[in-house]
């Protein structure tokens, strides 16, 4: 199984995004076995012991899909010419989450620490060099000194990042929320007031052109509703709205107390 | 931590046969969720967790049947039977988890099966 354990491998170390499609019943015409599988990345099979075209198509296909929901699933085919009726795994292995703090502030110790532990991988922006440093952020996997809105506008953000801003004041939020605004970031988060949040908003809509459906998807005022009292506590309350976005759940008790 | 495919290729390497358990389908409360993995050694070792508990011990023992055949398995666990016992994963659902041989060399293998009869 050479090829695809070294094509796994490689897919970890690199961050990269893949699908391990494995068959894992089959009904139909013995063209297919249980244990036959292929490894799609880059939209294209990478690897693997599927080599029917047709079934490589669909698994492609399929993968496509289970991708974009970041979700394993075992999906039902029927390929009459491929193997007839069969149950087909789909492994999702995302991308590892990206999380952009801008602002290194009181918020960002803990939240970059709790961040690291969820298996993140944690880029810092901030633009005070006192406050960025391995000594207040020893597990943050990027530390970035400069400019903040620069700074981000230079950073690849994809469907996979997720980007809370908490620095010192709005007249540094602002700029950075420009810049990331149109990006395909998963989740963008603003820390302000209601109120300061409100002003913002309406400055950028009037001014800046910025439509109001770009404006709705951020979380501002940021974090779930859980009475926040200290640093850690609001640390914890982002990184619950993160995972809600992520996964798509609904922030209340299990319990429904 | 080498992730667990870079463990899985040290076994492989050393021309062990290895059982890989995926959870691919769950009915109701499951400790672990779809895609969970454990991989079995031949000598039973286990890397990784499909939830702990008496289904993993069920999973271990039908792992080591499908490392000696080298054919795959659907395994169901009903995590509703435990309901008594004093195991700490007592959930109350179903698991379907499939059973997977890997090896050196197999690639290959089923590569010349399928010459052989096409």
């Amino acid at each position: 199984m050479k090829g695809l354990v070294e094509g796994l491998i490689q897919v970890k170390q690199e961050g990269a995004a893949a699908v391990l499609a494995t068959v894992v019943e089959v009904e139909g015409n013995g063209r297919v076995a249980a244990g036959q599988k292929c490894l799609v990345r880059d939209g294209r099979v990478h690897s693997g012991t599927i080599h029917h075209e047709e079934l490589q198509a669909a698994i492609i296909r399929e993968a496509g899909v289970r991708l974009q929901q970041e979700r394993s699933k075992l999906v039902p085919l029927d390929l009459p010419l491929a193997g007839g009726k069969m149950e087909v795994f789909f492994e999702v292995i995302p991308s590892p989450p990206k999380l952009i703090v801008v602002g290194a502030g009181h918020i960002a110790v803990p939240l970059v620490r709790m961040a690291k532990v969820l298996d993140y991988y944690v880029v810092v922006i901030e633009d005070r060099i006192l406050f960025a440093n391995r000594e207040r952020f020893p597990d943050a996997d990027e530390i970035l000194v400069g400019d903040m809105a620069e700074t981000i506008k230079g950073i690849t953000i994809t469907p996979t990042t997720y980007i809370v801003l908490i620095t010192r004041g709005h007249k540094y939020d602002e700029p950075c929320l420009r810049e990331i605004i149109h990006s395909p970031a998963k989740y963008i988060g603003m820390i302000g007031s209601r109120r300061r949040i409100k002003a913002c908003f309406q400055r950028f809509s009037e001014e800046e052109k910025i439509a109001k459906e770009d404006l709705q998807r951020v979380y501002a005022p940021i974090g779930l509703d859980i009475s926040t009292e200290t640093p850690e506590e609001i640390a914890l309350s982002i990184l619950g709205e993160i995972i809600k976005v992520r996964r798509g759940g609904k922030a209340q008790s299990l319990s429904g107390h | 931590m080498d992730s667990i495919y870079e463990q899985i290729k040290g076994f492989l390497e050393k021309g062990e046969t290895l059982a890989v358990a995926t959870i691919v389908s769950t009915r109701g409360s499951t400790p672990r969720e779809v895609g969970a993995k454990m991989v079995v050694t031949a000598w039973g070792e286990i890397l990784g967790t499909i939830g702990g508990g008496c289904g993993e011990a069920d999973v271990r023992r039908e792992a080591i049947e499908v490392i000696r055949k080298r054919e795959p398995k659907m395994v169901r666990v009903d995590l509703l039977d435990d309901i008594s016992s004093d195991s700490p994963a007592v959930c109350g659902g179903i698991m379907n988890i499939f059973l997977d041989p890997w090896w050196k060399g197999q690639e290959e293998m089923l590569e010349k099966e399928n010459e052989g009869s096409s």
